[in-house]
């Protein structure tokens, strides 16, 4: 029997076995994350206790912020390499901008004024060179973060930037409001704030139009220029939202903060489900594959898991998810 | 663009088909710009700094040449073919490893049998590039994942490899005449290692020039689909192209432990960004099917020339790679607007 | 020599092809014709081994073959001129003839025997090309002259020819023909894909029609008229195709004048569009026709020239500038440029629409009221299904031509810029388009129709300018809309 409506064609009726496969596919990030956590627990019975799931949540939060500012710009068909040691600068620069204005609480405001606008300036330039120019957005990043990378161990000298603010760690890294910390009122508002700004504005509609199809957006009016450029420079302020909050965590500016976070960002939107043929996904996809990740990484510390190994982990998965997320593509 | 010229009168009429190859054109085609750079490198060093035509400066620019030029020509090799390879610098690193670990090994089992154990390691360092090779080939062509994802991660999970297994320490107890007679050895007057690079590259160039390979990688790399429906076997040429880059990468890891005269999981970090910088500033393009061996190569030599030229003036190694990551997007910037220059 | 029976083949369980028979003998032209997405295609890429084919028997030479891939086809003999080039741009013109079949040593290439095989090649066919020139350096009708050559190199006994005249000039096409002739002499059995009835008549000894996936028919070409093979093309007399339209020409409403666009593909075009008529622009595929509309919507760098909409003459036009100077462009290629097939049809319905008050206020979008908004131009265009969320990738290609002709009707336009309206979609959707067409002149706005199809232009058009190589040559009025009159300056007016 063939019927017009296409793809579902094959399917036979509404509860066959077909219906219950694309249930358990739809669901396979929230299923992966409970079979990972209980995997985990039965080696390790700590890693299901109330404490970690704390744990968890707060470390999800950073590596989520990352991979929501880093599907911003996956969705336009783009990518951005820089956003590791645009983190570990934000943090270098902040940190400085902090001590030379007395290190007392108030010149926290400077720290996020200083890492912002360094950030927009990171994000700036990549959307112009991107969109401006026309050069490709991998190669554009990958130059731009080796840029930031020199720029941070630099500055720095290599070294952490130390005396920092007290009310800074005391705040933002182990403060708590309505007794939720406050890295994740964080998270949760850059995820509430992208995904309004994805459903419910110009620009979240035309990034998904420029992704899909650059050249009908073109063709249909859109400005790609500005959409493009805003994108690039969305990314990387949020990337220093994420680093300010890591350097309350650490309670110093580190030059080497972001040097994983690239790969981790990446890995945790792909996981997720944003496509890199852009135009698909959204940030609540990179939320659940930062959780994933952060689960996975979780379990395998408390199980005494060799940093070195998990490294190869975080390769192994970001290929299986690829061809996960493509078959499932082709369905 | 601009409204006056929107406004003004045709001036002159051109058939629409005509192919205008002007000397500007014919310039960028045969490598112009990388000649260009590499000549105001070589003439702006040796004035700021007479030190760089020293015969010992030389022979150390040429040594640092060939151990960019061959993991260059692996870049190049995996770009025209239409793909991508971070995992380069990785490839680098896990060969040395292994060049070392075997050789401790092996020397440890057969003491007498120096030149074999060499060959044992080297064998068993390209026998890691060819099994990298053939796992990027495998998830790029047989299951069309992207070459840059597939490659990161494959980074990634090298990286690990060759880390956890010497937990970062390098391994010291290479044999001495390894040291001597590759890493530091010169014959005629010239490193080794530069004799190898060349002997590598005039290998890409034929290849590429006289060899149905070397035509079947451009095709695959400008147009796979043409490529499939005229016949070429696109997923064989493709692994093909990956595992010689994993082979050159690997005897790049090999000669890069008798320069050290150890094996280290460290060298490689920046590997992929300077070969990537090298193939493009050598006019390899991003979308592939365009790119030759002897440009890479002017490329390398341009790249060798500006760190030494940065050493020489003392210039800290941070910023190195800060120059390193502008050359490049200025290349590329530079490239993109000739282009549309070109194209009106 | 050739006989396939029941072919069958389906995508997304659509028939592309139902149960069709088919036969080559030694020696003959057999020509295929059909409308767009009739299932031409698909039956000659499924003899051709691009695709397999789900039932029916496939017999070559007596042989039965159960499978084939498009390197088998071309061993045993079968090769395929498709309209999309299989040409890799980066290779010469002697590397692409060669690609994949090239005559090598154990190890080494060998030029010099390629190079005269390739000389005697194209001596042969009388084609004159640059052999050492880059393939992207090349014309349209060039890559089809490298293309037929690169067919040929195997010496095949099967030779399918798709629509080749379609960016032929004159000459070009002589030579063609010519070479077809030579090919049916040395026994040669060649699949004619075309829409032109003089090629067909003059070429073909027999003509297989499809329509619908299935096959209306076989019959002796010198036995039935032009007019019989339409019908059976349409299945409907072409009277009830198209829709009787009144032109009340009006005000211009777009004036182009001494338009050239920076890559020369326009040169110092000028023409008019006014209200109430539609405007036809003709000509080869690779004329410039394209460009022409493009470049007024801001698509292509203008070099010199002007645009007058209305009565303002825009000196930059840009797709946003123009959508607000009220004109509309429609794509000839919706897949490329047209359509953003992984989002919804809602979303591809409002993307040029989405600063008009009702669907956003400032940079935020009310997207509570999209459905709304779309729900009357949807259901005016008769989409199928009527699926707002579903990806436009799941949509048939008629449907999918409406959803990108839906932009249209989300605001008043004055002026419709129509590229290539009805490539690949059914007559169905066909006759929905020129009805539309026929709604809005019947408003008062102005259509600029771009077509390849003869009869859309002698049927829908008041008059009709001609393009050749970038310029505008003709221009054609009531009375003078006939194939042959506007066919006779499709080549410069030389003919």
């Amino acid at each position: 029997m063939s019927t017009p409506s296409g793809t579902k064609a094959q399917s036979i009726g509404p509860l066959s076995g077909g219906a219950i496969k694309d249930m358990l596919l739809a669901a396979r990030l929230p299923i992966a994350i409970v079979v990972t956590l209980v995997l985990f627990g039965l080696v390790e019975p700590r890693v299901l206790s109330l404490g970690n799931f704390r744990n968890i949540a707060i470390q999800a939060s950073y590596l989520s912020i990352f991979a929501m500012a880093q599907t911003m710009v996956i969705l336009t068909r783009g990518f951005d390499l820089s956003l590791g040691y645009t983190v570990s600068l934000v943090s270098v620069v902040a940190s400085m901008a902090m001590v030379a204005m007395g290190g007392g609480d108030a010149s926290i405001l400077y720290g996020v004024g200083a890492g912002v606008l360094i950030a927009a300036l990171i994000g700036l330039a990549n959307g112009l060179l991107i969109a401006g120019i026309g050069i490709n957005p991998l190669v554009t990043t990958l130059g731009m973060a080796n840029i930031v990378m020199a720029l941070s161990s630099t500055i720095s000298g290599g070294f952490p930037v130390t005396g920092l603010p007290r009310g800074l760690t005391a705040e933002f890294a182990q403060g708590s409001l309505m007794s939720i910390p406050i890295p994740i009122w964080f998270a949760g508002l850059v995820y509430t704030l992208l995904f309004l700004t994805l459903k419910a504005t110009k620009f979240g509609r035309s990034l998904y139009i420029i992704g899909a199809n650059p050249r009908a957006a073109v063709a249909a009016g859109i400005r790609t220029l500005p959409v493009l450029v805003l994108a690039y420079t969305l990314c990387a302020v949020l990337a220093a939202l994420g680093a300010l909050l890591l350097t309350a965590r650490t309670g110093s500016g580190e030059p080497n903060l972001g040097g994983n976070l690239t790969l981790e960002a990446i890995a945790a939107a792909v996981v997720g489900g944003v496509r890199l043929s852009g135009g698909e996904g959204g940030v609540g996809a990179a939320l659940l594959g930062a959780l994933f990740i952060t689960v996975l990484s979780n379990g395998m510390n408390l199980v005494q898991i060799d940093g070195y190994l998990q490294q190869i982990c975080l390769g192994v998965i970001i290929i299986v998810s690829l061809i996960v997320n493509r078959d499932v593509a082709r369905r | 663009m601009s409204s006056e010229q929107a406004t003004m009168a045709p001036s002159g009429v051109i058939k629409p088909t005509e192919h205008r190859s002007s000397l500007l054109d014919r310039f960028l085609m045969q490598g112009g710009i990388v000649i260009t750079f590499l000549i105001v490198a070589v003439v702006a060093t040796a004035l700021v700094e007479p030190r760089f035509l020293n015969r010992l400066n030389l022979i150390n620019v040429m040594r640092n040449f060939a151990l960019l030029l061959i993991p260059s020509l692996a870049q190049m090799l995996v770009m025209t073919a239409g793909g991508f390879d971070l995992s380069v610098g990785a490839v680098v690193a896990i060969s040395s490893v292994v060049t070392a670990a075997v050789m401790l090994v092996g020397s440890g089992y057969f003491p007498d049998m120096e030149i074999a154990v060499i060959l044992l390691s080297l064998v068993a360092a390209i026998g890691v590039g060819v099994l990298v090779g053939l796992t990027n080939a495998g998830l790029v062509a047989s299951l069309s994942l992207s070459p840059f994802m597939v490659t990161l991660a494959m980074m990634s999970v090298l990286m690990g490899i060759a880390l956890y297994f010497t937990q970062g320490i390098p391994i010291y107890g290479v044999a001495q005449s390894f040291i001597t007679g590759v890493g530091r050895g010169q014959f005629l007057g010239l490193p080794i290692v530069l004799h190898v690079a060349l002997i590598v590259l005039v290998a890409c160039i034929v290849m590429q020039r006289f060899t149905a390979l070397g035509r079947h990688i451009y095709a695959v790399g400008s147009d796979l689909r043409s490529a499939r429906l005229s016949g070429v076997a696109t997923g064989r040429t493709l692994a093909i192209a990956y595992v010689l880059a994993g082979i050159l990468a690997a005897l790049t890891g090999f000669l890069m432990t008798s320069r050290l005269g150890s094996g280290q999981s460290t060298i490689g970090g920046t590997l992929a960004l300077e070969t990537i910088a090298a193939a493009v500033i050598g006019g390899v393009s991003l979308r592939g099917g365009v790119g030759r061996a002897e440009h890479v190569a002017l490329a390398a030599l341009f790249l060798a020339v500006i760190a030494n030229a940065m050493n020489l003036v003392q210039v800290d190694s941070k910023y190195q790679t800060l120059v390193l990551g502008a050359v490049l997007i200025v290349a590329l910037a530079i490239d993109r607007l000739l282009l549309r220059k070109r194209q009106a | 020599m050739l006989e396939v029976t029941g072919f069958t083949k389906r995508f997304r369980g659509i028939a592309a092809l139902d149960n069709v028979d088919f036969s080559l003998n030694e020696g003959e032209v057999h020509a295929l014709l059909g409308e767009n997405g009739a299932g031409k295609s698909t039956l000659i890429n499924l003899i051709a081994g691009t695709f397999p084919w789900a039932e029916g028997v496939y017999r070559i030479n007596g042989r039965t073959i159960t499978s084939l891939t498009p390197q088998v086809a071309q061993e045993i003999g079968i090769a395929a001129v498709f309209q999309e080039f299989s040409l890799v741009p980066d290779l010469t013109v002697l590397e692409n003839i060669f690609l994949g079949r090239e005559q090598s040593g154990s190890l080494f290439l060998k030029r010099r025997q390629m190079r005269q095989a390739g000389t005697e090649l194209l001596d042969g066919l009388g084609f004159n090309l640059p052999l050492d020139e880059k393939v992207a350096f090349l014309s349209r009708a060039q890559k089809q002259m490298v293309e037929i050559a690169k067919a040929l190199r195997m010496r095949p006994k099967v030779l399918i020819l798709d629509e080749p005249t379609a960016s032929l000039t004159d000459g070009e096409a002589e030579k063609l023909f010519h070479a077809v002739a030579l090919l049916k002499g040395r026994g040669v059995g060649i699949i004619y894909v075309s829409h032109r009835m003089s090629e067909i008549r003059n070429l073909s000894d027999r003509v297989t029609v499809l329509r619908g996936g299935k096959r209306i028919g076989t019959v002796v070409t010198s036995e039935i008229s032009d007019e019989g093979l339409i019908e059976m093309m349409v299945g409907r007399p072409v009277e009830q195709l198209f829709p009787s339209i009144e032109h009340r020409p009006g005000a211009a409403r777009l004036e182009v004048r001494n338009l050239t666009t920076q890559d020369h593909s326009v040169i110092d075009a000028s023409f008019v569009a006014r209200a109430g008529e539609v405007v036809g622009l003709a000509g080869l595929v690779g004329c410039g026709r394209s460009e022409l509309c493009r470049a007024v919507f801001g698509l292509e760098t203008i070099e010199a020239g002007t645009i007058t909409v209305g009565d303002k003459t825009v000196a930059r036009p840009s797709p946003a500038s123009m959508l607000a100077s009220k004109v509309c462009y429609f794509p000839a290629d919706r897949g490329s440029e047209g359509l953003a097939m992984a989002r919804s049809a809602r979303e591809n319905a409002t993307m040029s629409s989405l600063d008009l008050p009702a669907l956003s206020a400032g940079p935020l979008l009310k997207f509570w009221r999209e459905r709304e908004v779309i729900k009357a131009p949807l259901t005016d265009l008769a989409l199928r299904p009527m699926a707002p969320e579903r990806k436009v990738s799941a949509f048939s290609g008629g449907n999918q031509q409406k959803l990108m002709l839906a932009r249209g009707l989300m605001r008043p336009f004055d002026v419709y810029l129509f590229d290539e309206p009805t490539v690949g979609i059914d007559v169905g959707a066909k006759v929905d388009v020129y009805n539309l067409i026929k709604s809005l002149v019947a408003a008062g706005a102005s259509v600029v129709v771009s077509t390849s199809e003869l009869p859309e232009l002698i049927n829908l058009a008041s008059r009709v300018y001609v393009m050749h190589e970038g310029k505008v040559v003709a221009e054609l009025g009531q009375g003078e809309l006939t194939e042959a009159q506007i066919l006779s300056h499709y080549f410069g007016g030389r003919a």
